[in-house]
């Protein structure tokens, strides 16, 4: 009850934010009743996905200030576990989902132990090769579908399935993925005023001062690590049903791994709107720029050109990101 | 305050954006359109370039009268039972990326608002995009992608054009046989024990993967002995440790699946290597570009491929010979396994829509499945175009055929394919064992 | 025996071409404690230079060498002076997401100007010649002289850091800059020429590399990751660790040859089964974890 009322407690943000919060919000639960184009709907659900994917990472990332570029294994994990369950065996999503948050939470504990033995760009890099001997084993995994990959197959199936998340209309994931948007929110509202988002927040500011008092260091930060791993195979579940073809160069590649943390490092590590800020700004302007400059244009590549100057200037300058710049801006109003 | 405000202002702003502007779908009158999905870059852009010259000639000679061709879509312009509807094909680039496809077929069937889908080329891809039209009830003709599983999903809306992998590899074997029974032309029987180790490496997704275990059961019923089947990443910049395991392997007959640049990468390792097999064989794809031709010259004499159109296939078919010389026109080379079939796609989608008068999909979905296009209308060696409509296998064409060509130095001094199975049509005496780069 | 020989003598002889690759890494690392995440990237470009003057101008894929040492000590310095001075202010945060945006950059700026497909060099005074040094063990020359050339270098970079007044220079500042700073050593333009010297290594291995891999703009990243094995192996900022961690590495990605070597000489059915090539590059990756869980400072490492 307690947890409740802190995660739906948001008065320690100035009113404006607020405001602007609840503006976004109601957009986003009346987009679909404008008329949109089928691409415009993909971005956005693009948008909540990424948002979430980041937020997931923010919790270790961006509080706990371990750089974690290895998102993308537990987003494989979630979807494999998702989609083998219901090709296999007819497991329905609200069933593997939990599901496949367990297995990625166990494997997050396997490798998060000694893996936090580690510092910074050591951490960063370590974390990048677990991912790629995982996505190398899944590459070959007879079982899962090697490369070949898995397809939830589309006639199988009647739509709208609301157990197994098979729809033919993408306004039906917009809204499921919304709901999980909100509630992750919710969640890591509640997490940086928690126990253990105190004692992140103080690790990151000092490990040694932490350590003497009487935090400790390595399980929070696996714990957190957990925390965050499960966000990311959540949603990756999601993808799999939403995508409904899934491949190891799909679910695990670096360069997703790379998306998630930029995205949120962009937005603003360690404060609750970053990510969705980052997500919100990179994914449409990421889609956008693809669709004019690169498929009508030719211009191939120029989307991630754009992207990287962006990220250079943003790290360059400011290396809080976006929401670093909006606070910045605003402590000198205040004096 | 306020530049907060603003900076919340630019936030809305810019998703705002999104809902307005939705991609602007102009609707001409008297088009059909169809939306065309290739690997225009990626590793396999080679292949879609051939891909989009072969469909863009059969639109072409659909849209206009070519009355020196002896076929019914050169005859009039545009779709005569459509009111003289002419063909529109809307190219969109996969990238060879299977999830990119997807969201192109969703885009052009929900935005551009597509009557059909032709492609992919890449039989990962086509598995993806094969399940949106299925899923939009879309109709959409296949008429290069030859993985096996794609016409055993039971797929109403998902029709093949290209015989598969199964036929293929069967044909593979059969040679393989032949020359054990001094069938092939120009070569004495072969006792077995001499290609009786095979080995195999193939590109690892979808469509390698099938045909690596094609290989694999075919070679235990013809009696060979498969001493390795790899598997490897159509990107790799580097196979030397692949061809080395394949050396180890000390096999006779080498096999491959590879796509366009890995195929050419794949021969210069072995030569490198110097490895010395009796059989180099590929299926298609790669083996087959004209830039496998180009950037390996001489070394290639000697290496078979499958393929279901070469060049040769003209001093047989009067028609195919026409159509290639508008392709050379057009390109610089000759129509390819590729391009033909791309062409052949395109030809099978305005026999369709002429049949059927509408472009309705279910109307679209009758007729695709009664159609019946003989094979004198076609530049391919095959016996037609008729889709199986039960069983296991639904909507893959049932006429189709395959053929092993072999490169020879002709007598000009240049590289060309040469027919060496079916025995029947074979156009030259096999180079057997493979002569060394 | 000749598979094992074979497979050990490519391990060996990639391994010297890979440690070049991760020489420049560990340099700037070494120097000014910032992990590069463009370096594969670098390499890249060093490759499509080598390529594309090879081609244009009609000369050996050899002879471009300079001229791709030359773009590399550009590229680095201007890397360093326009952009990578203002991420060394910041936390190792905007550190690592700067070298990202850089790497994003570069890569894509490459696909944008040479398209993604793969190129190769087909013509050359070695490519595709290779020496038949007996017992079946065949020796591809441009490896051969890639390797060679990867000893030149590496022996280059040893003297001009030990005997060098700008080595000592660089060491100095590798040690504590501020006291190099009151020392009066430049210790600005040191950091300058680290990445200059950085990346001219690295392109001249890319120059290289193009003589038997083909090229992408996608081809970086896998370059990255092995180079920073190899630095983690053989301990960040180590110039000579980097060379045998090299050779590690190297013969970790033949683990494929000498499996083959046990399956096809003892005649074991099932082992000619497992897809071990695929995992090729895994071995590298778990290498590298292994080694900076158990033994953070490497094999020869200095600094922590």
């Amino acid at each position: 009850m307690e947890a409740i009322k802190s995660a739906l407690d948001f008065s320690d943000f100035p009113r404006t934010d607020m405001f602007i919060a609840g503006v976004v919000s109601v957009f986003l639960v009346c987009f679909p009743i404008f008329p949109h184009s089928s691409f415009a709907m993909a971005t956005m659900i693009q948008f909540l996905m990424f948002s979430l994917y980041g937020m997931g990472w923010n919790t270790i990332g961006g509080y706990g200030g371990q750089v974690d570029l290895g998102k993308a294994q537990y987003v494989g994990i979630g979807a494999y576990t998702a989609a083998v369950m219901l090709t296999r065996w007819n497991v329905p999503f609200w069933v593997s989902m939990p599901m496949g948050m367990f297995f990625a939470v166990c494997w997050s504990f396997i490798i998060g132990y000694p893996l936090f033995r580690l510092k910074g760009h050591y951490f960063a890099i370590a974390t990048i090769a677990t991912s790629l001997v995982l996505k190398d084993l899944f590459e070959v995994w007879d079982f899962v579908g090697a490369a070949r990959g898995l397809e939830i197959s589309p006639i199988k199936y009647s739509p709208p399935d609301f157990l197994r998340l098979i729809f033919k209309q993408d306004v039906y994931y917009y809204y499921i993925i919304l709901g999980f948007f909100f509630l992750g929110i919710l969640y890591v509202n509640w997490f940086r005023k928690s126990r253990l988002g105190f004692q992140l927040r103080s690790i990151k500011d000092n490990e040694d001062v932490a350590r003497s008092l009487g935090i400790n260091v390595h399980w929070a930060k696996v714990k957190t690590y957990a925390i965050a791993t499960a966000f990311v195979s959540m949603v990756g579940s999601f993808h799999a049903c939403y995508i409904k073809n899934i491949e190891p160069e799909d679910t695990m590649s670096l360069d997703l791994s790379i998306l998630i943390a930029l995205m949120a490092m962009l937005g603003g590590a360690g404060s609750l709107w970053g990510p969705i800020i980052g997500a919100g700004v990179l994914i449409p302007m990421k889609s956008y720029l693809k669709e004019w400059l690169g498929a009508r244009a030719g211009l191939v590549g120029i989307d991630l050109i754009i992207y990287a100057i962006i990220i250079m200037l943003v790290s360059a300058v400011e290396p809080r990101g976006i929401w670093g710049i909006v606070e910045r801006v605003r402590g000198r109003k205040a004096r | 305050m306020k530049s907060v405000l603003r900076f919340g202002a630019f936030f809305v702003g810019i998703l705002a954006i999104l809902v307005l502007l939705c991609p602007p779908g102009g609707f001409a009158a008297g088009e059909v359109k169809i939306g065309v999905i290739y690997p225009l870059t990626g590793g396999a852009a080679a292949a879609g370039r051939e891909l989009r010259a072969g469909a863009e000639l059969a639109a072409k000679i659909a849209n206009s009268v070519m009355p020196d061709l002896p076929m019914t879509m050169a005859r009039n312009s545009g779709i005569k039972s459509l009111g003289g509807a002419k063909i529109k094909l809307i190219f969109k680039d996969h990238e060879g990326n299977p999830t990119l496809g997807a969201d192109l077929a969703k885009k052009l069937i929900l935005d551009d608002k597509v009557d059909g889908i032709l492609g992919c080329y890449h039989s990962s891809v086509t598995k993806t995009v094969s399940a949106v039209c299925e899923q939009y009830g879309v109709p959409m003709i296949n008429g290069t992608s030859t993985s096996p599983a794609l016409t055993k999903r039971g797929f109403k809306w998902f029709w093949r054009t290209t015989p598969h992998d199964r036929w293929f590899t069967k044909d593979l074997f059969e040679l393989l046989k032949g020359l054990t029974e001094g069938k092939v032309r120009g070569v004495r029987a072969v006792p077995k024990k001499e290609i009786i180790n095979v080995a195999s490496a193939c590109e690892k997704t979808e469509w390698g993967s099938h045909v690596s275990r094609l290989i694999a059961s075919f070679a235990k019923e013809y009696g060979f002995n498969l001493r390795k089947s790899l598997l490897y990443a159509a990107k790799s910049a580097d196979l030397s440790s692949e061809v080395r395991s394949l050396k180890a392997s000390r096999a006779d007959v080498l096999l491959f699946a590879s796509y366009t640049s890995d195929a050419i990468l794949m021969v210069k390792t072995l030569k490198a290597q110097r490895v010395r097999p009796k059989i180099i064989w590929g299926q298609d794809a790669g083996f087959e570009k004209p830039e496998f031709r180009s950037t390996l010259g001489d070394s290639i004499q000697g290496i078979l491929t499958r393929t279901v159109f070469l060049p040769k296939v003209v001093e047989i078919k009067a028609l195919a010979g026409k159509v290639n010389a508008l392709y050379k026109a057009k390109t610089g080379n000759d129509l390819g396994g590729a391009s033909a079939r791309a062409f052949t796609g395109v030809q099978t989608w305005v026999h369709v829509l002429e049949k059927v008068g509408s472009t309705k999909p279910a109307d679209i979905q009758g007729a695709a499945n009664s159609i019946n296009i003989p094979g004198s209308e076609l530049v391919v060696p095959w016996a037609g175009i008729k889709f199986s409509t039960s069983g296991e296998e639904l909507g893959q064409n049932v006429l189709g055929s395959g053929l092993i060509g072999q490169y020879q130095k002709g007598p000009d001094g240049k590289m060309g394919l040469e027919i060496i199975y079916p025995f029947d049509v074979a156009s030259a005496d096999m180079i057997f064992p493979f002569p060394g780069y | 025996m000749d598979i094992l020989v074979s497979s050990l003598a490519a391990g060996l002889l990639i391994g010297m071409v890979l440690a070049l690759v991760a020489l420049g890494l560990t340099i700037i690392f070494g120097v000014m404690d910032i992990v590069n995440f463009a370096h594969g990237e670098f390499l890249m470009v060093g490759m499509y230079t080598g390529l594309l003057t090879a081609q244009s101008l009609r000369i050996d894929p050899l002879l471009t060498l300079p001229f791709a040492a030359i773009v590399g000590f550009v590229l680095g310095v201007i890397c360093y002076v326009g952009f990578v001075k203002f991420l060394l202010r910041g936390p190792m945060v905007a550190q690592l997401l700067g070298t990202f945006g850089l790497m994003l950059f570069l890569r894509n700026l490459a696909l944008l100007i040479f398209g993604s497909e793969d190129r190769a060099l087909h013509h050359g005074l070695l490519v595709g010649k290779s020496f038949d040094i007996g017992m079946g063990v065949i020796i591809p020359a441009t490896k051969l002289a890639a390797a060679g050339l990867s000893v030149a270098a590496f022996w280059a970079v040893w003297i001009l850091m030990n005997r060098t007044k700008i080595g000592k220079a660089l060491t100095a500042t590798a040690l504590n800059s501020q006291g190099a700073r009151y020392m009066g050593i430049p210790t600005e333009r040191m950091n300058a020429l680290a990445w200059g010297i950085g990346g001219a290594s690295v392109t001249i291995a890319g120059a290289l590399i193009v003589n038997f891999w083909s090229v992408n703009p996608f081809i970086g990243l896998l370059f990255t990751m092995i180079a920073f094995a190899i630095v983690a192996l053989g301990g960040f900022g180590s110039v000579p660790g980097a060379f045998f961690a090299g050779l590690v590495v190297g013969i970790i990605t033949e683990i494929p040859g000498i499996w083959d070597f046990f399956t096809y000489t003892f005649n074991i059915r099932w082992m000619a089964n497992v897809p071990m090539t695929s995992f090729k590059y895994m071995w590298v990756y778990l290498a590298y974890f292994i080694i900076m869980v158990v033994r953070p400072r490497g094999l020869f490492g200095w600094k922590r």
